[in-house]
């Protein structure tokens, strides 16, 4: 499949229909992708050489070949590269990248269950109930974790009930609550490719494998997981990304404690009033996230991130 | 293959092996447990609306004074209304274009898909909030008026590019042998798309289409920066309550949400059943 | 058998739903844009409204200034009315994006109490209506604290390490550490502000969270036995607990604020953004806008008509010599740069 077609002969019509979908099918969405993305980005990378107004717009330059020359146009990005701002960046990115492990070793064993050893007509359930906490508000359901967790949440009113504990427990409001609410609101990205990939494999091959002696741990460890890489990538990608910039969840769960990257970004278009350092660190961010991933594929067998799709 | 589908694992003559019972069983449990994760907060949230008391977890007893409340709550609703409206014009576009989009790139010149991947993946590689003020920047800097279209707008950008994945991959999967035969039919290239690919396809387009419905009714960063006068979705609404004032209604909302999203569901597997995909041949020749 | 054309069924019902949303001429006179604050009137109030003048009115919501002023800078939203606190309203009026009143159009204006219009006493037109108002103090659980509390304190003592809740908030957090320390919580001067944010990260060790809106939540449940809020919530809470949380406007002063109406340039329905005001500002209205948020209505000929509950709860409105000791927050200008980054650095720990 793919590579030139052999000439064809007419049909009964006598001409040779031809036979792909006009190529020109797909400039509708990339026309779309092109004015909806790459221009604002464009124009917001611009904006971030710019300077900030007292009342958080813009203030014109001066002179704007001074402005080059003098390197001053790079002022907020060095300002974004300093100390404190880096480990921000620093966090974000640990926090995420924490995130998506657990998600992925909780994930896998869902979608391997789903795929492989849940009967065909019950997938569809299976499915749709990972995917239906999601018709809820994102910020109930995390908020919903509070209610849980706090020290007269329902965890520790049960605990405290039972006499399992005498003093509330501390579980709120701290990194493993954070990465909680993280994973949890992560973790149906990460089982659903795993499971696209997992029910596309080839059972044939799994088969071969005990035929030849593997025990079902080889297997998976030498077939199923590599075979299921592309699945496996799309889900980190997936976890990953909206991990490092989110906001709401380590401020409704970490008690905003931490200041991370997308809290950054969100204060200087509010109290900060700095729109151009938000865009240079927005675009710093994106950069770093763009460089992990491309640092990823790298590791990853095909080695492209075309190939992810 | 095993005829039933079940999967890999090795059957002998007296059934299955206890070894790989044991298995099944722990992987069970263990999925059974990460669904009870998934589900813990959603159980809370219901059960909470009908408590009494105002916010604390501490129940106080049953009532139906939040949905009482929320019923009369007209900013609610409209919200609800606004949020589904957006919802569905985005996933009809996105799922339209994205599933026109995999198809168009089936075959490409690499020099188009060089382009095409990149674009397409920028809109999940990019942060949310990133892609947020840069489509607030270019509405503010081209004079447009924020309103129903901006949102619309913005949401297709986010959405469309989870359809083209979906579908590129079914499609990659799909054999185009059945295509080469409606061509060699005499079928156009729509006739061949219409009865012989979008049936083939339609499992993947119509998940795709319910990850759009989803990433579109619930979405928060994006829809708070691009909303415009009256346009205030219910994540909004939902976020703006939470912020000002707790209590019990908002988890009547999402109560509320739940049944209503689980219902449209459940209307569009039975719509499903009684619409009936046109049969292939089966492989080896006519029935 | 065809396949029933479901797309095209959905296709349909799209676009039944966007059909009333097509892109239109200016609105209909019968409509008036209102930018409010969350659960900040009164729905009696505004059906009222809509019944006799014969109109509908939209109400959008924020839970921040400084959206306001995005919306309005960025053009790409015509409301008719916002209702910024004081500091956002010098810094729109300054940015041209809100109208001079016309006073002689708001006979209701000398029902104000002339210690809430601060307007007033700055020189030049006015671009707001007091609205609703309140301050920014503190509560605490008096089962976990027994003696009394009349300053902040608490707030700043070791024996209530992970107890204690603060806003997130830069000014307002800026704000207790000055104000504790005996300074204007409006200062520019920048060893002042370096000295307060050195207060702000010794304190990090006692603060629980920083939570703009669950604080409310937290002294209730418990998590926080020493909470940095609100008036308006702060004290609702407090009513509702008959006893066991009390509210503190400390004596070293405090932030109060002033929520206000205005009308922004871009507004499409001027004269009946006028009318609105006025009819906020007649008594009953004002009355029952605070009976019903719980938020003290800057409205003097109002007071006799807000439920006692409410009108002698101090937390609600406090003494003349209470509020004496409070400011409001000033725009800093340059200075804000400067505090965003001192923020940063206390939240980035």
């Amino acid at each position: 499949m793919g590579g030139a077609p052999a000439p064809r002969e007419p049909g009964p019509g006598g001409r040779v229909p031809p036979l792909h979908p006009s190529p020109w099918l797909s400039s509708p969405t990339l026309l779309l992708l092109a004015a909806g993305l790459v221009v604002p980005l464009a124009l917001i990378f611009l904006d971030s050489f710019r300077l900030r107004g007292v009342y958080g717009g813009f203030t014109p330059i001066p002179d704007l070949w001074e402005h080059l020359a003098s390197g001053a146009f790079l002022g907020n990005y060095r300002r974004a590269t300093q100390g404190i701002y880096l480990l921000i960046f620093w966090r974000s990115l640990w926090i995420a990248a924490l995130t998506t492990a657990l998600c992925l070793l909780a994930a896998y064993p869902v979608a391997y269950w789903l795929a492989v050893m849940v009967r065909p007509s019950r997938r569809p359930l299976g499915l749709l109930l990972v995917v239906v906490p999601f018709w809820t508000s994102f910020v109930v359901r995390t908020f919903a974790w509070v209610w849980i967790l706090r020290t007269e949440g329902l965890v520790n009113n049960v605990l405290l009930a039972t006499g399992l504990a005498d003093q509330p427990l501390h579980l709120l409001y701290n990194p493993f609550s954070v990465l909680l609410g993280l994973v949890y609101g992560e973790l149906p990205f990460m089982i659903l490719p795993i499971y696209a990939a997992l029910e596309r494999l080839d059972r044939s091959l799994l088969e071969a494998s005990a035929d030849l002696g593997a025990g079902p741990l080889t297997t998976f460890w030498r077939v199923t997981l590599p075979l299921t890489v592309p699945g496996v990538a799309a889900g980190v990608i997936l976890v990953f990304v909206p991990s490092v910039g989110q906001f709401l969840i380590s401020d409704m769960l970490g008690g905003a404690r931490t200041m991370l990257a997308g809290n950054l970004i969100q204060n200087q278009f509010f109290g900060g009033r700095n729109q151009p350092f938000g865009f240079a660190v927005s675009f710093l961010l994106t950069a770093l996230v763009l460089l992990i991933l491309w640092a990823y594929t790298r590791l990853v067998k095909r080695g492209r991130l075309e190939d992810l799709l | 293959m095993t005829p039933s589908g079940e999967g890999v694992l090795p059957r002998t003559r007296t059934g299955v092996r206890p070894a790989v019972r044991a298995t099944r069983a722990t992987f069970a449990a263990y999925s059974v447990a990460i669904y009870a994760f998934l589900y813990a907060p959603i159980a809370v949230l219901v059960l909470f609306s009908f408590n009494a008391a105002t916010q604390t977890a501490v129940w106080s007893g049953f009532t139906l004074r939040w949905y009482r409340e929320l019923a009369a709550d007209e900013a609610v609703w409209r919200a609800a209304w606004v949020s589904l409206e957006v919802a569905v014009a985005t996933t009809v576009t996105a799922t339209a274009l994205g599933t026109a989009a995999a198809i168009g790139l089936r075959r490409t010149p690499p020099l188009v898909r060089r382009i095409a991947t990149p674009l397409l993946v920028l809109p999940i590689v990019l942060p949310e909030i990133v892609m947020a003020v840069a489509l607030l920047r270019v509405f503010g800097a081209s004079g447009i008026t924020l309103d129903f279209w901006t949102i619309w707008f913005a949401h297709v950008v986010f959405c469309v590019s989870y359809v083209v994945i979906v579908v590129q991959a079914r499609l990659a999967g799909m054999d185009d042998a059945l295509e080469e035969a409606a061509a060699d039919l005499g079928a156009t290239r729509w006739v061949a798309f219409w009865k012989v690919t979008l049936p083939q396809l339609w499992p993947a387009v119509l998940s795709s289409a319910l990850l759009v419905l989803t990433l579109s009714i619930d979405d928060y960063v994006v829809t708070s920066f691009v909303a415009g006068v009256g346009n205030t979705t219910l994540p909004l609404q939902i976020y703006a309550m939470f912020r000002k004032h707790i209590t019990p209604e908002i988890n009547a909302i999402c109560t509320l949400l739940l049944v209503a999203t689980t219902a449209m569901i459940l209307l569009a597997a039975v719509l499903q059943r009684t619409v009936r995909q046109p049969r292939l041949p089966r492989k080896g020749g006519p029935r | 058998m065809k396949p029933v054309p479901v797309p095209l069924v959905i296709v349909a019902l799209a676009a039944v739903g966007c059909g009333e949303k097509a892109p239109e001429a200016p609105p209909a006179p019968k409509e008036l844009n209102v930018y409010i604050w969350t659960n900040y009137h009164s729905p009696a109030a505004i059906a009222r409204f809509e019944k006799e003048h014969g109109v509908r009115v939209v109400i959008d919501t924020y839970d921040n200034n400084e959206v306001i002023e995005q919306k309005l800078q960025s053009g790409t939203a015509p409301y008719d009315i916002v209702v910024p606190s004081d500091y956002m309203v010098v810094s729109l009026a300054r940015q041209g994006l809100l109208t001079a009143l016309d006073e002689a159009r708001l006979p209701g204006l000398s029902n104000l109490d002339p210690l809430l219009d601060w307007g007033k006493t700055n020189s030049g037109p006015r671009h707001s209506v007091p609205y609703l108002w309140g301050t920014t103090g503190f509560a605490y659980r008096t089962d976990k604290i027994a003696e009394p509390v009349d300053s902040w304190a608490p707030l700043f003592d070791p024996r209530f390490q992970g107890r204690v809740v603060m806003l997130d908030d830069m000014r307002e957090d800026f704000a207790v550490a000055l104000k504790s320390s005996g300074q204007s919580l409006n200062t520019t001067d920048e060893a002042l502000l370096r000295a307060a944010q050195k207060r702000l990260i010794d304190q990090r060790p006692l603060v629980l969270a920083y939570d703009s809106s669950d604080f409310a939540g937290k002294i209730q449940a418990g998590d926080g036995w020493v909470v940095h809020g609100y008036s308006g919530e702060l004290a609702r809470v407090a009513r509702e607990s008959g006893g066991t949380i009390r509210y503190v406007l400390p004596k070293e002063g405090a932030t109060f604020a002033v929520d206000n109406l205005a009308i922004p340039t871009a507004a499409r329905h001027v004269d009946l953004a006028y009318a609105f005001i006025a009819f906020m500002l007649q008594p009953d209205v004002a009355a029952d806008t605070t009976n019903v948020t719980g938020y003290p209505t800057a409205n003097a000929a109002a007071r006799p008509l807000v439920l006692p509950s409410l009108a002698g709860d101090p937390a609600v409105f406090p003494t003349a010599e209470a509020l004496g000791r409070c400011e409001l927050m000033q725009d800093l200008g340059e200075t804000t740069a400067l505090l965003d980054t001192l923020w940063t650095e206390i939240k980035a720990r």
